[in-house]
């Protein structure tokens, strides 16, 4: 068995004509959260099932724990907790009846089962919630259940597809504690996301990817020292121009310019020096500036400046 | 074991729902009561008296159509119903199915048959109801042993006028009281007609004809048959919802195999149909006298593979359906078509030989038949092993249909 929990080899899946992931390959460390950040329809789900083993790669293999997930699926899937994207209970369960079902699905029985299932209640805070049913659940205490039945077989790794999609910011805090707890005991997360906070809040590495291919992978800060110091300028204003862009483009210091329904975003070396000359120019083609904002990098800047787009929805 | 506490998650789903119970019970008890009383065509509430009704208007007077009425009253197969005195009545119950045939005795019958002239009686029968030739041959031997008795009444008396052991004058009293005792003679006939089905069989030889004296004996299975197909729209829609929703998905991230989660639903959905079939029958043996328990291994055997049949419809409806509403639709379709062709409303035996052949394609036709084999006419086990067989046979095509056509997402 290697040094890594997952090793993945030039992954490839298309559904016909659709090429949903085309070449990815990125190790992930024993012990370490590893994100996959990217917007929808860039391939994140589609990787994690060839990893659970519900989809065969078209090309290319992966290891779980050293077992090929072509060869030998029963013993990676094994090794893995998986956290859909979607809720996948039962909706007229019970949060108890729900976990009580997972865990002897994966094999537990008896004693060892109600223990289990009672500490996993513990660790998703749904302890006194227990005996009501998902249906009646909010949003934030079926995605703490949707994690909780793949904690249940203590997998070595866990693997969670968006598990913060559509909850409140409370909820979304008690998870991402949660992953970091899981984390620090010693369970290796492999984590997608399309939100970049959360990507940088939690993960040792991140591959950033779009359209199918890991355009970018490292820790937070070498990631962020793609872009180098720049920074990220968005404005608005009053009226779309294509020339005040064009004529934006050619100011010293500048080295993108992208337009994103009416919010246009640059990348300058330094926006003290920038700006000013970003005024002057709308000034003289008649164009007015409605706002400005002023970011430093970070990896939604590493994102446009790869794509060209804006990673958020 | 996994199976296992797959089909039992079903079940506790499957028990959680209120129109569970709706379709698995309740609308099959109250169809089977409406259709037995709707179609059950002689006497409906008379349980009690299992022989056939025959109209009966006695338009003579006198002691030997008496002596006929005496001779019908005691047959097994019929019973006479004396409440018309109107012809064009009596047609028309026969016509309607509420009596078998009706009889009318002609004014001067009783004169005409002592002077030895034989006159025959009107008797009214539907030639397409086989009850109604059930009942004109009871008919037909009663008159045979009213003419013997009026023979042996005749010769009795000439016998004792030649003799001188009476007067001409106490020929008639002397007839009567011979004629009498020759009547009571046939009460303990010398042979025994023992009538164990008041069943024919039609010169087709396709179907038996019967006619139970139940009520529910058509019913009763026909809707087992029916419901036991719409039981299963619950189970289906769990199957489609665990689709929707993703945990089939997730199933298979167990080391569940695709194999054994079909397994684990199609238990849950035969354990499902099974209860409902036992309390089925329980209700017919108790409530609605049938004789299922006549041969419980029969009826355990049609039950069962009834239930493989009907579960792995189940399966096939969940495999298809897209939607919770598709799971209704794809049930309730198969339901009316199947049930409809294959005889649970109307009793194939009234149906033309055509749609008999047609029907017979259809599973239900074979439930129903076995299980009027146990119940209608009191066959054993060898009868239902047929219907038994084809049962299985259709389990395994919807089986496989359900394998091929199942998706996990
Ligand atoms: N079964 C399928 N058949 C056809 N196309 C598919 C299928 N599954 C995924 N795709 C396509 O593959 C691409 C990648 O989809 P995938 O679900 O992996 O993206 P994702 O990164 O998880 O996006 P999201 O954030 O929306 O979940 C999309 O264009 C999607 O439409
Ligand atoms: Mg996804």
């Amino acid at each position: 068995m290697g040094e890594y929990a997952v090793e993945v080899h030039d992954l490839h899946k298309d559904f016909g004509e659709v090429y949903a992931v085309k070449g990815v390959s990125f190790n992930v460390q024993r012990g370490e959260i590893f994100s996959l950040l990217g917007p929808n329809g860039a391939g994140k789900s589609t990787t994690i099932s060839m990893l659970a083993c519900l989809q065969r790669p078209s090309q290319g293999d992966a290891l779980v724990m050293g077992h090929s997930v072509t060869a030998v699926p029963q013993q990676a899937k094994a090794a893995l907790g998986i956290v859909p994207q979607e809720i996948a209970l039962y909706d007229d369960l019970s949060a108890r009846e729900n976990l009580d079902f997972w865990g002897k699905m994966y094999g537990l029985r008896g004693a060892a089962l109600q223990k289990q299932v009672d500490d996993v209640l513990e660790l998703i805070g749904l302890t006194d919630r227990q005996k009501g049913r998902i249906g009646k659940f909010s949003g934030g205490m079926k995605r703490r259940v949707n994690i909780g039945a793949a904690l249940l077989h203590k997998p070595d790794i866990i693997i969670m597809d968006e598990p913060t999609v559509g909850i409140d910011p409370q909820s979304r805090r008690h998870i991402l504690d949660g992953v970091k707890a899981l984390n620090q005991q010693g369970m290796t997360v492999l984590y997608t996301t399309h939100y970049m906070e959360e990507a940088q809040e939690l993960s040792d590495h991140i591959a950033i990817m779009d359209q199918g291919e890991i355009i970018a992978l490292g820790t937070h800060g070498e990631l962020v020292r793609i872009v180098g110091e720049q920074d990220r300028i968005d404005l608005r204003i009053n009226a779309p121009s294509e020339l005040v862009m064009a004529h934006w483009q050619e100011v010293p210091g500048v080295s993108q310019v992208t337009a994103d329904d009416g919010l246009i975003s640059l990348l300058a070396d330094d926006s003290n020096v920038v700006l000013p000359r970003l005024f002057e120019v709308a000034t003289a083609v008649n164009v007015r500036i409605t706002s400005v904002e002023i970011q430093e990098p970070n990896l939604e800047t590493v994102f446009l400046h790869l794509t060209g787009r804006a990673l958020r929805d | 074991m996994r199976v296992v506490d797959l089909a039992i998650k079903d079940l506790r789903q499957i028990l959680r729902e209120r129109q569970s119970a709706f379709f698995l019970l309740i609308m099959p008890v109250v169809f089977t009561l409406l259709f037995g009383f709707a179609f059950g065509g002689f006497g409906g509430g008379d349980d009690e008296d299992p022989r056939l009704p025959v109209g009966f208007l006695n338009q003579d007077a006198g002691t030997v159509s008496e002596d006929l009425v005496t001779l019908l009253a005691q047959s097994d197969v019929i019973r006479l119903v004396t409440d018309t005195m109107d012809v064009a009545d009596l047609e028309t119950q026969v016509k309607d199915g509420v009596t078998a045939a009706a009889v009318i005795v002609p004014a001067g019958y009783g004169q005409h048959m002592t002077a030895g002239e034989l006159v025959p009686l009107t008797v009214i029968v539907d030639s397409g109801n086989a009850s109604g030739i059930t009942a004109q041959e009871e008919v037909t031997a009663a008159v045979t042993r009213l003419l013997s008795a009026l023979q042996t009444a005749q010769v009795g008396m000439e016998t004792a006028v030649s003799q001188n052991v009476i007067s001409e004058s106490d020929k008639p009293a002397y007839f009567e009281t011979t004629l009498a005792r020759a009547i009571t003679a046939w009460a303990a006939p010398p042979i025994q007609v023992a009538v164990s089905q008041s069943g024919a069989v039609d010169e087709s030889g396709t179907e038996t004809a019967v006619s139970s004296d139940n009520a529910f004996a058509h019913s009763s299975p026909g809707m087992m048959a029916q419901f036991a197909i719409a039981g299963l729209i619950t189970a289906a829609q769990i199957l489609v919802l665990e689709r929707k929703s993703g945990s089939l998905r997730r199933l298979l991230t167990t080391d569940m195999s695709r194999g054994s989660i079909l397994l684990g639903h199609y238990l849950a959905m035969f354990v499902t149909i099974l209860a409902q079939l036992f309390i089925l029958i329980l209700f017919g043996q108790l409530f609605l006298k049938l004789p299922y328990f006549q041969e419980p291994a029969a009826t355990l055997l049609l039950t069962v593979a009834s239930a493989l049949f009907a579960a792995s419809l189940g399966l096939l409806i969940g495999a298809l359906a897209q939607s919770e509403e598709q799971a209704i639709i794809f049930s309730l379709v198969p339901m009316f078509v199947l049930a409809g062709l294959g005889g649970a409303w109307v009793p194939l035996e009234f149906t033309p030989e055509g749609f008999q052949r047609i029907a017979f394609f259809t599973p239900i036709a074979w439930m129903m038949d076995g299980f009027k084999d146990i119940i209608v006419r009191g066959l054993g086990l060898e009868a239902v092993l047929l219907a038994t067989a084809v049962l299985i046979i259709y389990a395994i095509i919807f089986w496989g249909l359900a394998a091929w056509r199942f998706r996990f997402e």
